[in-house]
Parts: structure tokens; sequence; C-alpha cells
């Protein structure tokens, strides 16, 4: 019995080390720099693919390009889920989360569908979805903060 | 004499007019080529600081293969950047001095963030923790051929 509470007291010792650092909630500040560099990541990602098009950087490399934009795309969709306020974000952001996150999902879906089409017939098939799927502008209008100058 | 002053004169305008031209067009095309590696060198410091704050469990690991993914193809982006050798920007004259071993590390960079990648979606991540520190080798290839900040 004594070996029994000792093992269940070591038990309960380890837990009460270990959980803590698993199931911690993120601080905010840090899911905010979190999101925000993947914001960082699209912008500039989104540049050095224009910058493809207009003979200004390889051609080859568009491709690159939107491959790392559908991957950011998804991160984005995820950074956004634990709904800290703060940062670039307009309250309404989480005021009308439901039309933000649909926004989300369909900028992951068109970005992979944009990156797919390169994959498979390079810039000058994929170019056409661009507009569709980099709406970056609309999001931003309704649901960021404006810059400061 | 007079005339003779309007030739120096003349030549002297010439000269100021051909200084200021060519190394205005010369500076429009580098500056593109400088722009472009550096949102490339923004990406991915972006995504080593997210992988980054996920090993370090400050942030939930949802994104983690994602951002090995992502340095994946960012370490290609940057290996092509620097192909048309533009001297400028924070790329130090010794990247071009020697330019055969930073296209080896270059090289090493693209290899081994693949590895990671390929290795993430398997092992999680343990792997990622073993195998980020050899992939991302940034601060050895600034140390030689960035200009310090």
């Amino acid at each position: 019995m004594t070996r029994l509470l000792q093992f269940a007291a070591g038990l309960a010792f380890a837990a009460a080390l270990t959980l803590p650092a698993i199931v911690r909630a993120s601080e905010p500040d840090d899911v905010i720099e979190y999101r925000k560099n993947i914001m960082k990541t699209l912008g500039a990602q989104a540049a050095a693919l224009n910058a493809t098009l207009q003979g200004k950087a390889p051609a080859e490399s568009f491709t690159l390009h939107a491959q790392v934009l559908a991957i950011a795309a998804s991160e984005a969709l995820i950074a956004f889920t634990p709904k800290v306020e703060g940062g670039d974000s307009k309250p309404e952001v989480w005021a009308k989360w439901d039309d933000f996150s649909k926004k989300m999902k369909e900028f992951a879906a068109n970005t992979a569908d944009l990156a797919k089409t390169a994959e498979a017939g390079g810039a000058a098939a994929a170019q056409p979805k661009m507009q569709g799927a980099l709406t970056c502008k609309g999001c931003h209008d309704t649901y960021r903060q404006p810059l400061k100058k | 004499m007079t005339s003779f002053v309007k030739i120096v004169g003349g030549f002297a305008i010439v000269a100021v007019i051909a200084a200021s031209a060519v190394p205005f067009v010369a500076r429009a095309d580098d500056k593109d080529a400088i722009d472009y590696r550096e949102n490339i060198m923004k990406s991915l410091d972006a995504q080593t600081a997210d992988l980054g704050m996920i090993v370090s469990t400050q942030i939930p690991d949802d994104n983690l293969v994602a951002h090995t993914k992502a340095l994946a193809i960012l370490a290609k982006q940057a290996q092509k950047s620097f192909e048309s050798k533009i001297p400028g920007g924070d790329a130090k004259p010794e990247l071009w001095a020697n330019y055969a071993d930073f296209q080896k590390r270059m090289d090493d960079f693209v290899a081994k963030t693949a590895d990671m990648a390929a290795s993430a979606e398997k092992g999680g991540m343990p792997v990622v923790m073993e195998k980020m520190v050899p992939a991302l080798t940034c601060k050895g290839c600034h140390d030689l051929y960035r200009v310090k900040k």
C-alpha cells in the first residue's frame, strides 16, 4: 500500500510538472507576434510573386511563391483561431467571426488551387487565378487597422 | 577661349547627364533584384521565428509541418534569387568573391530544410527539434556574407 501510494504520488508530481507545459494557453502577445509573422510572409511572398511576373525576378520561381502563399494561407487560418484581440486586427474580426473565418477558408482554398495550377501548368496557367486567390485587400479593408504612415 | 570654355562646359553637361542617367538605370534593375531577395529573406526570418515559437511551446504545434514545408521552399527561392549575382543590399562583397562557398552553403540549406520538412510529416516535433539546428544555419552564413545590422 505504501508503495502504491508512493507511485501514485510520483505520478501526480510528474503530471503536475509536465501538464502545464503541454496545455498552457499561449500568451496573447505571442499569439499576435506569431500571426504577424505569417502576415509578413504573405506580404513578402505576394510582392515576390508579382516581381516574377514583371520580369524583375526569375520567372521560374512563380510556382515556388504560389506554394508558399498556399502554405502561409493555411497557417493564417489556424493562427487566428485562438481569437486573441489586438495587434492590427480590428474588433470586427471577432464581432463578425463567421464572415472572417469564411474569407480565410476561401483564401486558403484559392491559394492552394493557385499553387496546384502553377505546379501543373506554370505561371501562364495560374495567372488568371491570381486575382481571385489573392484577395488580401478585401479582407484588410474590413478587418485590419489602417497602417501607420 | 570663350568657345573653348563653351566646349568644356558642354562636355561637363553631357558628363553630368551621363553620370546621372547610367547609374539610375543600373540602380533601378539592381533595386528590383535586391528588393526581391530581401522579400525572400524576410519570409525566411518570419517562418523561422514562428517555428521557434512552436518548438519553445509558446504556440501550439498545429502548424509545425506547414512551417517546415514553407522553409524548404523558401530556401529554394533564396538560392535562385542570388543567381543574378547583383551586388548591394545587405550582401557583403565576400558573397561574390567566395561565390562557390556561398553556393555550397545554399545547396546544404536547401537539402537540409527539405529533409527536415519530409521528416516532420512522419516524425513531428521530436524530429524537428533534432533537425532544426543543422538545417537552419542562418547565422553561420549571415556572419560571413551579410552586412552587420
